[in-house]
């Protein structure tokens, strides 16, 4: 009993400094995040607790739950394009093709290039006056005059996407690419001598194993791209008439905008919650792929 | 007819050629393991004969057909990896099952058929099991499930059981050969293992770096192998070799100078010329500590008594490896100078090339 009280306490002073470290980092701004959603805190020295207010403000007469389906709606139209160009991109880099090398280098700039010089040149060719977009488009008679692609609320929503998905695709087709490579050769051998094309075994053997991977690139895409700010802040700051604005800009602009540090905050412990239950899903669906394979 | 017929098959990758002009003709029904040390070139083989490589030149034929252009599945072959190749997010059933879904046969023969193969293979508890949940005996006759389906015309068969422990091997090797006589099949076996090449094979193809050394049945290799490579090769603990000059050969009887160890007179028609010099080779089995026609003082370095065999490890005047083995225990010991016999007629004889003659 001493021997296991004594290990156990051995194990905690090891784990002490990473546990100090994720108190101080993550779990004490978090707390403080929520007790401050319970208040009224804005650019005042003092503030009061007014319980849930902030909450029923935000889900009552407000539109943060357009916010939230747009929120959603732009996640789920990014992670869903980047997964289908990412397991394109891995499949077609995977393909014993002359100059594979050349074509898995050439995938990586939009990762390279710093994230914000790739968001000011997409601001760019999205420009009506004399972006490439508008002019191309012009140039080949398909629109007829300048299309500020920006300054429209459905155009902007989709020119974001489309920025993200840029940005996003290299690391999801390198991550896909790294666990295709990792199935091993002799499968897809074993099932060419069995008499399965190209197409069988893509959906037979490589996609059914890639799951886990695909599983994992979705969370953290999820994640990043729910929470993605750099991208909408550079090109439209959330706008036009808030076409744009997700939760993490509207949170954004409730506590820094406005200065209702209390009330952002209770968006961002939505946002929190949203997170967790992907988290929860993906944890899930990992555990029921992992007892699948051990049956 | 032969059902498998190789012609001057060559294959290179790059500047290196791998197989090297190999003629071979294999039966119906016959099980014919390739042998030979890592990189001769023997699962190469196989896996042109499977469709896997392409051919750099020569021809492959199957039951009359050539089959160089082929794709493995219009060949009539059916393949086991040394990996077992098994699909992990598959059941048993499924992995057995795959070469028919492919085919997209209908799911009574489907059934019909993995149930057969599992009933044959003991497989049928682990049907709902998939791969990660066996053990490497069940998982290697799963890989056979998926091959038996196919019902083949000949089974390639890649180092199947290297990944076995000595227990499970043996005991793989039995049931491969039950296998073999059920279905009476054709199978062609890639192994490094001389043991089960001599257990296992009709016929015995032993390769050395992409050209055939010898074809035969074990028998015949052990016991009159044609060059020093294969008398190296099949035998285990492997053949002595001492070196010696022929001193004089009339046709009847070659008399070799072994140097310090003495001339040895052996009574036989050979090609051996006078002067030539040869190596003398003789298995550790056959030699004895009590009579022979020849004798030789040796002084075991290490000796190993396994109890049903006691082997002895020297090193001869000249620097040659010396083993000796010995039925039961006899009395043995490190460092104590040992009379080894032998009897002349189990004596060969290579030439300066490596070649027997007897």
């Amino acid at each position: 009993m001493t021997g296991t009280r004594s290990a156990s306490l051995f194990a905690l002073a090891l784990l002490a400094p990473a546990l100090i470290y994720i108190l101080i980092i993550v779990a004490y701004p978090l707390f403080d995040t929520v007790v401050l959603s319970f208040t009224n805190a804005a650019l005042r020295p003092t503030y009061d607790f007014v319980g849930w207010a902030n909450y029923q403000r935000i889900f009552g007469a407000g539109n943060f739950t357009e916010v939230i389906l747009r929120t959603f709606i732009w996640t789920f139209f990014s992670v869903a394009t980047k997964m289908l160009i990412g397991t394109l991109g891995a499949t077609l880099l995977n393909a014993a093709i002359p100059g594979q090398t050349l074509f898995r280098i050439l995938t990586m700039p939009p990762w390279i290039v710093p994230m914000a010089i790739g968001i000011f040149m997409w601001g760019w060719m999205y420009n009506g006056q004399f972006g490439m977009i508008s002019g191309l488009l012009q140039n080949f008679g398909i629109i007829s005059k300048p299309w500020p692609i920006l300054a429209q609320g459905s155009s902007a929503f989709w020119a974001t996407i489309v920025t993200d998905v840029w940005i996003g695709v290299p690391m999801v087709t390198i991550y896909l690419l790294a666990a295709m490579q990792s199935i091993p050769k002799d499968l897809y051998e074993a099932a060419w001598t069995d008499g399965a094309g190209r197409f069988y075994r893509f959906r037979r053997i490589t996609l059914p194993l890639m799951m886990p991977a695909m599983l994992t690139m979705s969370l953290l895409s999820l994640i990043a791209t729910f929470n993605s700010f750099d991208i909408i802040w550079i090109l439209t700051q959330g706008g036009p008439s808030g076409s744009t604005t997700t939760m993490i800009i509207d949170t954004y602009k409730t506590a820094m905008g406005s200065r209702k540090y209390g009330e952002g905050a209770a968006r961002a412990v939505v946002i929190c919650i949203f997170v967790s239950i992907f988290c929860i899903v993906y944890f899930r669906a990992v555990r029921k792929l992992s007892q699948g394979e051990a049956k | 007819m032969s059902q498998l017929s190789l012609k001057h098959l060559e294959k290179s990758f790059n500047e290196a050629r791998i197989i090297k002009g190999i003629d071979l003709e294999v039966s119906e029904g016959e099980f014919v393991v390739f042998v030979g040390p890592s990189g001769c070139g023997k699962s190469t083989l196989l896996r042109m004969i499977a469709g896997l490589e392409d051919v750099s030149a020569g021809e492959i034929s199957i039951g009359g057909k050539v089959v160089n252009d082929l794709p493995p599945v219009q060949r009539g072959i059916a393949m086991v990896f040394q990996s077992y190749a098994l699909y992990p997010h598959m059941t048993v059933y499924e992995n057995i099952a795959f070469p028919l879904r492919v085919e997209k046969l209908p799911q009574a023969e489907v059934d019909k058929r993995v149930q057969a193969a599992a009933k044959v293979l003991q497989l049928e508890p682990r049907l709902q099991h998939r791969p990660g949940m066996l053990s490497g005996g069940q998982r290697q006759r799963v890989a056979i499930g998926r091959a038996i389906v196919r019902q083949p015309k000949i089974f390639l068969f890649d180092e199947p059981l290297s990944n076995l422990d000595a227990a499970l091997r043996s005991e793989m090797r039995i049931e491969l050969m039950e296998l073999h006589k059920r279905l009476g099949s054709t199978m062609i076996y890639v192994t490094h293992d001389q043991v089960e090449a001599m257990t296992m094979a009709d016929k015995i193809v032993v390769l050395d770096a992409g050209v055939i050394a010898q074809v035969g049945s074990p028998l015949q290799l052990y016991h009159k192998p044609d060059n020093i490579f294969v008398a190296g090769f099949i035998g285990s603990p492997k053949m002595n070799f001492i070196n010696g000059n022929v001193t004089s050969a009339d046709g009847e009887t070659v008399k070799v100078d072994l140097g310090e160890l003495g001339t040895i007179a052996l009574p036989r028609q050979s090609k051996a010329i006078n002067g030539q010099s040869v190596t003398l080779g003789i298995r550790p089995e056959h030699l004895t500590l009590e009579g022979g026609d020849f004798a030789l003082t040796i002084t075991p370095k290490i000796v190993e008594h396994l109890g049903i065999h006691t082997v002895s490890y020297a090193n001869l005047p000249a620097g040659e490896n010396f083993v000796a083995l010995f039925e039961g225990d006899p009395k043995v010991a490190e460092g104590q100078p040992t009379k080894m016999g032998f009897a002349i007629h189990q004596v060969h004889l290579f030439d300066e090339k490596g070649l027997a003659v007897y």
